[in-house]
């Protein structure tokens, strides 16, 4: 997701083209080409411009109406006459297809689901599974500590800078509830949270709920859902987190 | 004598016009197929194809005519043909020179609309991208942007790129 303004200028995008599977797409006003995933021109007038990024997050429906207060939160519709392209099993979908890359040696294979992060011009993927499986799952990238935390839906991931004032905290699963949802499909339960060893409990937002740094947040960090072969076509040096 | 080679000329140039006009849209359309690999060179290439195309088309197209034109009347009927062939093709990659077909597989949201949270017919468990600016939120159904791809939103005042 993109502010879509480059050089002072309002933009307005439209799919263009196909470059590695990643789609490329050109601005109304302009004429140029720009590649979705790293929101670069790579020709036409603004080549060389790039835009900038719109924090975001991918959740699932529930949690994120469990975070929006009521009447402040707007769901795109489907668009008329479209309902049956939207394939609830695009995924699968486009599984059957050849990648247009490849990059083994690196443990993982070509269409794995990896978050890449990249702090400080570091990068490094954490492949899903593991992710889901794990969480909080902490590390460091560039020096940051980082932890990347499953929400009560099983589904919805967030990355957070796990300090806090300055200093390196470490986030636990609740022992009393696992850190996991209890296999209801409600959404966010209110006793779901997670720990750290100076005794706050924090909530799926990253803010403390209970405990000394009570109301404060941890700073959310961006990432990429992707396929292992676009992240490391476009993060070339990039590492592969496994502990 | 004299006549036939000058025509020999023309003919020749009518038909390096026609594969200059048919090379227009093939070789974009060769290049960016979906699935396959794109070398840097070969992508630089097809989008610098794209971008003269719509104006080279229609001067090759123009060229050809008057070239046409002039070869008609000493032309046997086979060669007219080739001639009307040669015209129609060029004609036919001017147009498509012109298409986004990109946009006739993938549908762009020309107008999006919008729902409340409560009005939305969305299973709990649909994963949708989510962004909020101050107090303004929205959620974008994936489903629907893997297949539109990109949308143009305001929030709050801020032009943003929905992409997927």
């Amino acid at each position: 997701m993109w502010k879509r303004t480059a050089r002072g200028r309002e933009l307005h995008f439209y799919l263009a083209g196909i470059n590695n599977q990643n789609f490329l797409m050109r601005d109304r006003e302009t004429g140029s080409w720009w590649q979705q995933v790293t929101g670069r021109a790579i020709a036409g007038e603004l080549a060389g411009s790039a835009l900038e990024l719109m924090p975001n997050d991918e959740l699932t429906f529930a949690l994120w109406k469990s975070e929006t207060p009521q009447g402040h939160g707007l769901v795109l519709a489907p668009v008329s006459g479209h309902e049956k392209d939207y394939d609830k099993k695009w995924e699968e979908e486009v599984a059957k297809y050849p990648v247009p890359l490849t990059f083994p040696g690196q443990g993982l294979k070509d269409r794995d689901v990896i978050l890449g992060v990249e702090i400080g011009g570091q990068a490094r993927a954490f492949p899903l599974a593991k992710v889901r499986g794990e969480s909080p799952v902490e590390d460091k990238i560039g020096g940051v500590p980082v932890a990347l935390v499953t929400g009560p839906d099983g589904e919805s991931v967030r990355v957070f800078r796990s300090q806090l004032n300055g200093l390196d905290i470490e986030l636990y699963r609740d022992a009393q509830n696992d850190g996991k949802s209890n296999g209801q499909s409600d959404g966010q339960r209110p006793e779901w949270r997670l720990v750290d060893s100076q005794g706050n409990t924090w909530n799926f937002a990253g803010c403390a709920t209970s405990g000394p740094a009570a109301d404060q947040c941890l700073e959310k960090i961006n990432f990429l859902k992707d396929y292992w072969f676009d992240w490391k076509n476009y993060n070339p040096r990039t590492t592969v987190y496994s502990h | 004598m004299a006549n036939r080679s000058e025509d020999r000329r023309l003919w020749l140039l009518l038909g390096l016009l026609a594969a200059l006009s048919l090379s227009m849209f093939l070789i974009p359309a060769f290049v960016i197929r979906p699935f396959r690999h794109q070398s840097e060179s070969a992508l630089a290439l097809a989008i610098a194809v794209k971008r003269i195309a719509p104006a080279l088309s229609l001067a090759a197209l123009a060229g050809m005519l008057a070239l046409g034109l002039r070869l008609w009347r000493s032309s046997s009927r086979v060669l007219r043909t080739g001639i009307v062939v040669a015209l129609v093709l060029a004609a036919a990659s001017a147009v498509m020179v012109r298409q986004n077909y990109f946009e006739w597989l993938f549908h762009p949201i020309t107008a999006a609309g919008f729902v409340s949270a409560d009005d939305a017919r969305l299973s709990d468990k649909e994963m949708v991208m989510a962004v909020r600016i101050g107090t303004e939120a929205r959620a974008y159904p994936i489903v629907q942007m893997a297949y539109h791809h990109i949308l143009n939103d305001t929030v709050a005042g801020v032009p943003i790129a929905v992409t997927y």
